[in-house]
Formats: structure tokens, sequence, C-alpha cells
């Protein structure tokens, strides 16, 4: 097998920093490999990937020493244009990629450009190719996240090249549309491309990946097969990357005669003689709050208009009361109503008919602004929340308007609690993904509100920064404060709710407390909720539900006794 | 209270976006959008040029009237058409309060008349031409008269844009809302409201600023993967993309007859 991809001592820095964000990385890599690149954030693995296809050295004009060689071509000599025949990256934020207004002709762009007179027909296969042609006539704008994703990999398939680069899938798509988008790109790798891969998600990489290749700050550590990479706990946390959640099991069970368990398959056959009965699944009951109503919905219906100028129902007739101190997760896949739910809640959206009571007070007759006094909604994507150009002014802006006392101390400690302080003169939007979501937060927190509601806080995040968010959700604790969260992070759910209500086209179709939930199969294959991999193997083993990894250990310890 | 909140119950931004899209886009087929672009370029170069020099009144009704059936064919938004009335009825009215208040009569603003005249059939021809060309047809038709890649390509990319755009405004401003403190008095006749929600309205430019800054980044590098530059320069490129351009028996005729209802129009007075 031959070298498709060869870099040997490249280091680059980016203009105008001192560091370099790649220090001396020498790899190959073989025609029609999937390999997954890994490591914690600013670890350089973008940077790498953007060295393949060209933009550096030819975009990013920083310091650039090495050499790379792609199909035997050396990057330095050949332009963009050219190597773009070779490689294709999807970016992290793909939308910004889809630059024409019509699928085809976003499909066709590249083909196009570069005048290849059979453009529209390579563009139509590439959309064949990744099964959205039936969309062929849309505009992107009407599309869903997967779907957009779907697009720029058709984008890039147009150009026909031998290498695919797709830099972290997962985390702007919910688990439903990853499974997809990889089910994609194992065809790909199928048909001979070679497939390189941005991912945290060690359980995407552990299914589908062949290589892994870890990376901290800006050093390549080990290039290996993915066995022999997620087992290797020493260097996994020097590149700060989580393996799957059954592999951090299994190592707790110290079992050395046994090669530890990569995926849930190899998860059951491992933990299965471990067992020694069986015990009867008990169904905690629902834990008692005092039950003095924070929202009340009756009879809500609530439609908007589509472009087509056609009414698009959410809720038909909806009634639904969520109790103070209750901690309450929203599922259901995309389009199900979460996001819809929270803004009737926020006033953002009215109501078309029905009532909705938030303290006992009908919130159709306050302006969002009177509302938000006591409620706060923290937004999906979090930069769409900051207004001001700095973390510390952002999070004062509600106290300030107020002329709220001791303003500088409170935006102190809530920078502090939030783990912001270092952070505080930077502008919002050029944090991390972790950082912006927690500066949301210390926003939400900042106005205190009575009823908090999250839309997706552990979206988009990599592996440590969702522990992060995880530990600081937990600390959300308080008699009074009723939290209500949409999330597609169902082990979030499992760890952190106290109830949980199923959304699918509108209607609830489950209502409960999360130990219900496991047991029916209607309801979850109905919402495409996956479940994480430690409720599902305590499901396959049936051991009675076990929400995290401690609790599982403990188990099983108590058995193997 | 009330009727403010009718009206922005009516025009939401939302609702706003989806104007201006349906006006760019036309998801409805009409006859006057399956026209080739440069027929509309031309015939716009006739109606929507030639009438400022033309004095006849009834040369001007005539066309006022081809003119607001073409609209009604090329099936025009309603805000659109909402706008156009709005303007048009202010600027009559304005004139008529100037000209009594300076002891003028009512003759006295016949020209001024005239002049609306000429400008809402100026104003109906530019409506007629830009609903019925989407903006791809346009830099198409742009690009085939020798305008450069670049512009064409970008008018494209602005629509493209746009909803994303209207959409991230309508997130900053309700942040603005959200964290804000709007006044607790309304004001004589709603003007604190009102000073408040326009300063919301011009504060909420600068995030936006800010953050398609950011955006353009991931777009710039994604065009030059995709070939753009190479595209812009080579006149293969340019030959393929305008291959679908074709002038039509349709396009003849619709230029044709047009032309000669206006020379009718002059011969007739």
């Amino acid at each position: 097998m031959t070298h498709q991809i060869t870099m040997t001592d490249v280091t680059f820095t980016y203009p105008g920093q001192s560091r370099p964000q790649l220090k001396h990385v020498t790899l190959s890599i073989k025609q029609g490999a999937f390999v997954a690149i890994m490591g914690g954030n600013g670890s350089g693995k973008s940077t790498l990937c953007k060295c393949l296809n060209g933009l550096i050295p030819h975009y990013y004009v920083g310091d650039y020493t090495g050499k790379t060689t792609i199909n035997s071509h050396d990057t330095t000599e050949v332009s963009v244009s050219a190597l773009s025949k070779h490689v294709g990256y999807v970016y992290q934020d793909f939308e910004n990629q889809l630059v024409s207004p019509r699928v085809l002709d976003d499909a066709c762009f590249a083909p196009l450009h570069f005048g290849l007179s059979d453009f529209k027909a390579r563009g139509e296969r590439a959309l064949e190719l990744m099964a959205i042609d039936h969309l062929k006539d849309r505009y992107i704008w009407q599309l869903s996240g997967g779907q957009k994703h779907l697009l720029a990999l058709s984008g890039i398939l147009s150009l026909n090249p031998d290498i695919i680069i797709v830099d972290e899938p997962v985390s702007q798509l919910d688990p439903f549309h990853a499974e997809v988008i990889y089910k994609q790109l194992k065809a790909l790798h199928q048909q001979g491309k070679t497939v390189i891969v941005i991912e945290h998600h060690a359980s995407f990489v552990a299914r589908y990946a062949e290589e892994v290749i870890l990376m901290s700050e800006g050093e390549l550590l080990t290039h290996t097969s993915v066995r022999e990479a997620l087992e290797n706990d020493a260097v996994l946390s020097q590149a700060g990357v989580y393996p799957p959640e059954v592999t951090m099991m299994a190592r707790k069970m110290k079992r050395h005669d046994h090669p530890l368990p990569l995926t849930i398959d190899e998860a059951e056959r491992y933990f299965r003689p471990l067992l020694k009965q069986t015990e009867e699944n008990q169904v905690e009951s629902m834990p008692t709050v005092n039950k003095n109503a924070a929202v009340q919905l009756k009879g809500v219906s609530f439609h908007y208009q589509s472009l087509e100028k056609t009414t698009h129902q959410v809720f038909d007739q909806l009634d639904l009361s969520l109790y103070q101190g209750e901690r309450v997760a929203l599922i259901g896949n995309n389009g199900a109503g979460k996001s819809s739910l929270m803004k009737l809640l926020t006033g953002q959206f009215k109501p078309k008919t029905g009532q909705i009571k938030i303290f006992n007070e009908d919130i159709n007759k306050q302006s969002p602004e009177q509302l938000a006094e006591y409620v706060t909604y923290i937004h999906q994507n979090p930069e769409h929340m900051f207004i001001d150009d700095s973390v510390e002014k952002d999070i004062g802006y509600f106290l300030k308007m107020r002329h709220t006392p001791n303003l500088d101390q409170r935006v102190a400690t809530l920078l502090e609690r939030f783990d912001l302080t270092s952070l505080k003169s930077r502008d919002a939007r050029l944090l991390s993904g972790g950082q912006m979501r927690r500066t949301s937060l210390a926003i939400g927190e900042g106005t205190s509100p009575r009823l908090l509601l999250l839309d997706e806080p552990t979206a988009t995040l990599d592996m440590v920064a969702k522990q992060h968010v995880k530990r600081l959700m937990q600390n959300q604790t308080g008699e009074e404060k009723t939290i209500v969260m949409a999330t597609h992070d169902v082990s979030l759910v499992f760890d952190w709710a106290t109830r949980v209500i199923v959304l699918n086209n509108g209607q609830i179709i489950f209502d409960g407390v999360p130990e219900q939930l496991v047991d029916d199969y209607h309801v979850l294959n109905k919402a495409g909720i996956i479940l994480p991999e430690v409720v599902e193997l305590s499901r396959r083993l049936e051991l009675p539900l076990m929400k995290n990894q401690q609790m599982f250990i403990d188990c099983l310890q108590d058995e193997v006794i | 209270m009330d009727m403010v909140k009718t009206l922005t119950d009516k025009l939401s931004i939302e609702q706003v976006k989806i104007e201006i899209l349906n006006t760019a886009y036309g998801y409805h087929q009409t006859f006057l959008q399956r026209l080739d672009p440069r027929t509309l370029f031309l015939w716009y170069l006739v109606f929507g040029v030639v009438p400022f020099f033309i004095h006849q009144t009834s040369v001007l009704i005539g066309l006022a009237l081809f003119l607001i059936v073409l609209t009604a064919m090329a099936k025009v938004s309603p805000l659109i058409i909402f706008i156009l009335t709005l303007g048009l009825l202010t600027q009559g009215g304005s004139y008529l309060i100037v000209g009594l208040f300076f002891g003028g009569e009512v003759t006295a603003m016949l020209p001024l008349l005239k002049l609306t005249l000429k400008l809402s059939v100026i104003s109906m021809a530019s409506i007629v031409v830009f609903c019925s060309m989407s903006p791809e047809k346009l830099s198409d038709g742009l690009l085939k008269i020798g305008v450069p890649g670049q512009v064409s390509f970008s008018i494209g990319y602005a629509y493209r844009m746009l909803p994303t755009l209207v959409e991230e405004y309508h997130h900053i401003f309700l942040s603005y809302r959200l964290r804000g403190k709007a006044p607790v008095k309304k004001g004589l006749f709603y003007s604190r409201q009102l000073f408040y929600y326009i300063k919301l309205l011009i504060k909420s430019f600068y995030p936006l600023m800010l953050s398609v800054a950011k955006r353009s980044r991931t777009m710039v590098e994604a065009l030059e993967s995709k070939g753009s530059l190479y595209g812009f320069n080579h006149p293969k490129v340019k030959q393929l993309k305008l291959q679908h351009l074709k002038i039509k028996r349709r396009d003849v005729l619709f230029f044709g007859l047009s032309i000669s209802y206006f020379i009718i129009l002059i011969g007739i007075s």
C-alpha cells in the first residue's frame, strides 16, 4: 500500500501568534484508511487538517516549515484549488460552507467553477450518494441541520476527491443525525476513499474508525489502531480524551485476562460472565416535590407560517403543569416542539389559543421584558446572547440596567463560579465552545430567575467541556428554582432530571420519572432516543437501571462478591 | 397600546423575513419570471428611464394602467405594495398640506401630482422587474452583459445570507429586550417606549456585525477550495454557467408588444 498522505516534521505558527499551533508533526496515512484525529480544544487538530487541504500554507501565511505531500504532490507547490480535487474538507461550522441559495447549485458549485462541463451530473451524483437527491430543488434555509451537513459533504464529493476530511460531525448534530453521517462516511470508506474525522466522541470512533491519531498542544502523541489508542489510558488523558463509557467501566473492574470492550456489543460479552443472577427491575416512584404550580398550560395551540406561506401546526390543545423545584428534561427529535414550548414560556411566541400561567400570572398580559424578571431562557447557540464586547459586561448587563447595588461584586462572584475570571475582558464570541457556553450560563444565572429554561446546554461541546457544564448543572440546586432543559443528551437526563417529558410532533408521548422511560420501547423508537451506553448495557444485561457508571460498578462488585 | 400591539403582531420580524424571501425568489412561477434576464434589463431601460422625459398626462396615465396590470401579473408581495402606496399617499398628502398652507390653490398641485404619477410609473416598473428576477437570474444576467464574476456572485450570496442575518438580528434584538428594562412610563403618545425600541433596533446592529465577521472566515476559505477564484477568471466557466440563457419567442413578443403599446400611446396624444 502506498502512503497517500505524508507529513514530515511540519511546524506551523499562525501569523501574529508567538507559539506554534503544530509542532514537528510527522505522520503517514495509507490510501483507504479511516482515521480519527482526537484531542482537546486547541490541540491543533483543525490546523493539521488545514495543512492537508493546502489552506496552510497558501491561505494562512504563517510560519511554515516541513513538508506535506498529498498523492505525491508537495502542498507548497500546488494551489488550494488544485488540491481540492484530492482533498475535500467539511468544516465544523459547515453551514457557512454552503454558498448558493439552492441545493443543487451548491452541490454543483465546485465542478462548475473548475470549468468541468459535466458539472450538473456531478452535483446530482454527489447528492444521490448522500441520499438527499430528493431535496435538490429546495433552498438551503429550508433544510434541517443534518441535511445541511449532508449537502456540505455532497459539495466536496462533486469533485470526487479521494480524501475526505470531516471536522467534528457530531458536534452540531443530534445523535440520530450523527449516526446517519457516520453511516454515509462508512459507505464512502468502503468505496475506497480515505476518510479522516476530527472527533471527540470515542463511542463513534470505536465503532467506525480504524486508526486514531492523538494530539495534544500541537504535538502528535500517537498514531495507532483504534484498540491500542482507546486502551491506553495514560495517553488518552494526556490528550484530554475520554474513552467510551463501557471501556471506562470495564477498566474499573480490573480484569486483566480479557481485552477491554470498546463497543456496547463487546461490553455485553465482557460483563455477562460477571453476573450471578438477575434482579427485578425496580421502578422508583416519582419523588415528592411540593406541588406548587410553576407553569400551567391549558389548551394551548400554536402554529407559525413557513416560507411557503403554509401554516405549520406545532401544538394543538396542549395541557401541561410543571411544579416548583422540579428539574424537567424535555426530549424529542428535531422539530418536536421543544424550543417552541420554551419560547412560549418566555413570551417570545404567543399562543394562538389557550392560556399560559407562570407562578399564577397570565403571561399573555405581560411583555417579554416583564416576564424576564423571573423567567430566563438560555439559547442553544450562546452567541445569540452576546450583546456586549466582554464577558464581564455581558454578565453584568441585566444587573446594570436595574442599577443593582454591589454590581461589581456580584459579577465577580458569577465569574468565579463559572470559572470565567481569567477570561472576563475577552470578547465572548471569540472564546471556545465550552467557554461560550459557560458565559451564557453565567448570564442566565445573573438574572436570578425563578424559572430557568435551558436549550441544549451540552450540545456542541467536547467531552471535557461537557463534564464541566454537567457539574455546574448539578450544583444548580435550591428548592425554589424550577429548571426546564431541552436536550438530546440522554445521559444528562438520567443523571440530573427529576421528571422527563418526551415530545413528538407537538404531543407529549411520555411524562414521568427517567426510570420509566428506559422500558418504554415504543416511546424510545418513536422519538429517536439513543440511550447512554451505561443505560443500554444495564438493560441488555437485565440489571436494574444504572443511571451512571458508578452505580454500575457498585452493583457489579456487589454481585461478583 | 392596542394599536401598537396589533401592528407588531402583524409585522413580526418573522413575517418580514418571509416577505423578503418571497419577493426575492417568488415561489410561484409567473409569466414574467420565465423571461430572459436580458429582456427584462432592456425593458427596464425603456420603462424605467423614458417616463422621466414624458410630460403628457395621458401617456403617463396609459403607462400607469399598463404597469398596474403587470404588477398584478408579477404577483408582487402585499408588503411591497403597501409600502409603495404609503409612500405615494403621504407624498401626495404633504403636497396638499404644503400647497394650502402657502395659500396656493388646488390647481397648483396638478404639476406635483403629475410628478407623483411619473414616480409611481417608474417605481412600479422597478418592482415588476426585480420581483420577476430571482437573485440567481439577476446575477446570471449581469454576468452575461459583462459585469465581473465577483459582483454577480456577491448578489447571489447576499440573498443566501439574508434569512440567516435577519434571524440573527432578531435573536440579538430579543436578547436586548430580555435582559434590558423597558421604560416604566410609556411617555406621551408612547414616545418613551418608541424611543426605547428604536434605540434597541440600532444597538442590535453592532453585535450582528461582529458575528458576521466571524462567519465570513469559513465562507472565504470554502470559496477558495471550491475554485471560485479560478472560476471568476476563466471564460469557459462563464460560458458553462450561462449556457441555459436563451432568448425565446416569448421574450421577443413581450418586448415587442410593450414597446408598441408605448409608441401607440405617444402617437395618440
